[in-house]
């Protein structure tokens, strides 16, 4: 018997349904997630379908095409920031099996498309195809209904394919340097669009704005939802061509993917090669802690901590992306223009995004978070040296990206209050992912893909993130009234003010989580061991 | 400070009291009384799917029992966690290591994470990693160890900081002959000292020749234990194990595509 897609989509399927089993908290996530997703789906059609509704076809000239390549690059984003791929299909299970490449090729991505996500972006893209019905009758509405579903499996098949690209690339040691840059370079492609929306937005120059817009309906990202239009205004001619522009790239796409895929099957069984190192005369603890810790319980733990951030790819990814954003959001921002409010607003949620990736902290560390139940580590020592290994990270990055923001913006006087700011930001978000990661951890599924999820474990890590960085800025509201009250004053005292207040709240958290780990880490443990 | 209260010499290395533990709706461990007295060697066995590694993970801590409890040298686990483990070294099965760290580095943690002083823990490290022929300056991450090199690394850093009782989960498992060898000798030594080792197995030939007592795990419960001469009795440890755990034996007629 042959195997199919239908295969693929329903041990998919079967496997979403096994994990939900007898799992209350899962189910209410996955619950949620439907909520979620139904509502953003809901918000979607509204938007996309009010330019039909009012008869406005030079709004949808503007709004379908860019809308369009915003959904696409979120699925292409998203993931690599937020959420993780759902992985409950790992391409290195299929290895042993009889299937041609083709085959799971097909069966992989059809499962991809069987996902909340999927149907919720459908479902929100629909409205577009009401906008062209309302404008251009029956035919219009069959062109877009073809352009969304191009769209939607543009979608999928950029997510997978930069994914598992990226995963490949960052398994082996040489080419990490070289996934980063490209990670880079991608994330700085966002700025020209962004710099155009914040322009157009600014001045109401609608014609820049359209002809921006006319010149995304070109590009694969914006040509799927655009067909619909061009029959509307009479260009029938554009939609093969726009078909087989987005088809091509669609085609491309998963050759890309299927090439990356077969490196990644091999990951589960192929180690990474074992690297002989060259001899270390040093003593064991010298090896194992820098000079700079002391050679005590927490300098032992801050050091395998410092350690496990660069040498565990999973770690290194959530740090190389934040790295990568933390870097482009304040250049983008300053490039574009805005007051000192929104650059502060903008500070505090890089802030919070570095504390973001401490959020299932001991989800990395799997099962061998043992080693410190057994060894009995007291829970606050066990945070705070968590918090000191990642710091030794996060801080110089901090410092950077004061700089950076500070100089690009042309200021280079408001950098201590700035980064007082950041440190504010980076401690309440601290406070707030503490206890997060010890109440709210997930197993992280055991393959050589560093954005894989398990199934509800990327909808998990979303919340998770965005309730920390939604508190960290409320939390941090005092200093921005601060900086918006005291204006010059404020150059000299953000700095003092920041560090104190994000110290203060980082050991208010301490307090918090330390007794709660105390409490629960066999429960922590068994949590972040569960197989997948 | 409270003062420990004064023990017997013949206070239990590891005393266990009714353990049970549920998994949804299946019954891992159902009530189980066990005392392993100090000094001993002593084996739990037991068939795959017997309840040994839960039993041994309520037992050190790492799994909290539905109800009973564990006594290690006289302190409550579940009640005083801190003086309990202090007195244990442990090599769970099934567990990963820290294993992006050199064995080097792993072996330094562990013994700075047991609050050890910093030069006993390089002048121990370095005498585990050559004693085990693991290799004092080798700069080879964990993961990429072989499974035998992971047991010992496993068992060096469970041994560290001269704990008093070890407990130590299929601990020859994928350990080839010669390393076996080895860890035995190491074990024994231990033994002779005074410590006190706990370890699962289904190995019957390891367990013959090494342990003093033995308990025969099945189905969640104890169904035999005792000094090793008493378990066997006049047959052979693996013939009494297949009797007490009712094994079922092929009659030949089944698989015949084979």
């Amino acid at each position: 018997m042959a195997v199919s897609a239908r295969h693929f989509v329903r041990l998919k399927l079967r496997l979403t349904a096994n994990g939900l089993r007898a799992r209350t908290w899962r189910v209410v996530l996955f619950v949620l997630g439907c909520l979620l997703a139904a509502f953003a789906a809901v918000a979607g059609y509204a938007v996309f379908s009010l330019p039909g509704l009012l008869g406005e076809d030079r709004a949808a000239g503007t709004l379908l095409p860019l809308g369009g390549a915003a959904v696409v690059l979120g699925w292409l984003f998203l993931p690599l920031v937020f959420f993780g791929v759902d992985e409950s299909l790992d391409p290195a299970r299929f290895a042993l099996l009889p299937l041609p490449r083709r085959v799971l090729l097909r069966g992989l991505f059809a499962a991809a498309l069987a996902g909340v996500p999927a149907v919720a972006t459908l479902a929100g893209t629909l409205g577009m195809v009401h906008t062209a019905a309302r404008l251009g009758g029956t035919g219009a509405a069959l062109a877009e209904l073809a352009g969304v579903t191009a769209g939607l499996l543009l979608c999928v098949a950029i997510s997978r394919a930069v994914t598992s690209a990226f995963a490949t690339a960052l398994r082996s040691r040489r080419a990490r340097d070289l996934a980063t840059v490209l990670l880079a370079g991608t994330a700085a492609l966002l700025g020209p669009l962004q710099l155009a929306a914040l322009a157009g937005a600014e001045h109401a120059d609608w014609d820049r704005v359209a002809r921006v817009a006319d010149v995304v309906a070109w590009t694969p990202l914006g040509a799927p939802y655009s067909l619909g239009l061009d029959v509307a205004a009479g260009r029938a001619w554009a939609v093969p061509v726009k078909l087989a522009l987005v088809l091509a790239s669609i085609g491309l796409l998963l050759w890309w993917w299927s090439a990356t895929l077969e490196r990644a099957m091999l990951g589960a069984a192929a180690t990474a090669g074992a690297r002989r190192r060259t001899d270390s005369s040093r003593g064991p603890v010298s090896q194992l802690v820098p000079r700079w810790l002391p050679r005590t319980r927490f300098g032992a733990l801050t050091a395998r901590e410092a350690r496990y951030w660069w040498r565990d790819a999973r770690r290194r990814a959530s740090l190389i992306t934040f790295g990568v954003v933390g870097i482009f959001l304040p250049v983008m921002m300053a490039a574009g223009s805005g007051g000192a409010g929104a650059r502060m607003g903008l500070l505090v949620l890089i802030g919070a995004l570095a504390a973001v990736s401490l959020a299932n902290q001991f989800g990395f560390d799997g099962s061998a978070y043992a080693a410190n139940v057994v060894a009995g580590v007291p829970g606050r020592l066990e945070l705070a040296s968590r918090a000191a290994g990642f710091s030794a990270y996060a801080g110089p990055a901090l410092v950077v990206i004061t700089l950076v923001a500070g100089l690009v913006a042309g200021r280079p006087g408001s950098i201590p209050a700035l980064f007082g700011s950041l440190v504010a930001a980076y401690g309440v978000g601290l406070a707030i992912v503490l206890p997060i990661s010890v109440r709210a951890a997930y197993a992280l599924p055991d393959t050589a893909n560093p954005f894989a999820m398990s199934s509800g474990g990327g909808l998990a890590k979303g919340l998770l993130s965005l309730a920390a960085l939604v508190g960290a800025s409320v939390a941090t509201l005092p200093l921005q009234l601060g900086s918006y009250l005291l204006g010059d004053a404020w150059l000299w005292l953000g700095l003092p003010a920041g560090v104190a207040y994000g110290s203060a709240a980082f050991l208010l958290g301490l307090r918090l989580a330390g007794p709660m780990l105390d409490r629960r880490a066999p429960e922590l443990l068994a949590t972040v061991s569960a197989a997948q | 400070m409270t003062v420990p209260r004064q023990r017997s010499g013949s206070e239990p290395a590891l005393a266990v009291r009714g353990l049970v533990k549920r998994f949804e709706s299946k019954v891992a461990v159902a009530g189980i009384d066990l005392d392993v007295p100090a000094g001993s060697f002593f084996g739990l066995l037991g068939p795959n799917g017997a309840g040994k590694t839960t039993t041994l993970s309520m037992a050190v801590g790492l799994l909290r029992p539905d109800a009973g409890q564990a006594r290690i040298l006289g302190y409550d686990v579940w009640a005083d966690p801190t003086a309990a483990k202090a007195k244990i070294g442990v090599l769970p099965d099934g567990v990963r290591l820290f294993d992006r760290l050199t064995g080097t580095e792993l072996l330094a943690y562990h013994g700075l994470l047991r609050g050890m002083d910093a030069e006993v823990v390089d002048r121990r490290s370095t005498e585990l990693m050559d004693v085990l022929e693991l290799g004092a300056g080798n700069r080879t991450l964990v993961v990429d160890y072989s499974a035998g090199m992971t047991k010992k690394i496993g068992l060096a850093c469970a041994m560290l900081h001269a704990p008093r009782l070890l407990v130590l989960d299929e601990p020859f498992e994928a350990v080839d002959p010669v390393s076996a060898a080895l860890i035995r000798d190491i074990l024994h030594r231990y033994v002779a000292g005074g410590g006190t080792v706990v370890f699962s197995s289904h190995v019957m030939t390891v367990v013959e020749r090494l342990c003093s007592h033995v308990a025969i795990m099945a189905g969640g419960a104890i169904r035999v234990h005792g000094t090793l001469d008493e378990v066997r009795g006049a047959s052979s440890l693996e013939d009494r194990f297949v009797e007490v755990v009712g094994g079922r034996t092929a009659t030949g007629s089944e698989l015949s595509w084979l």
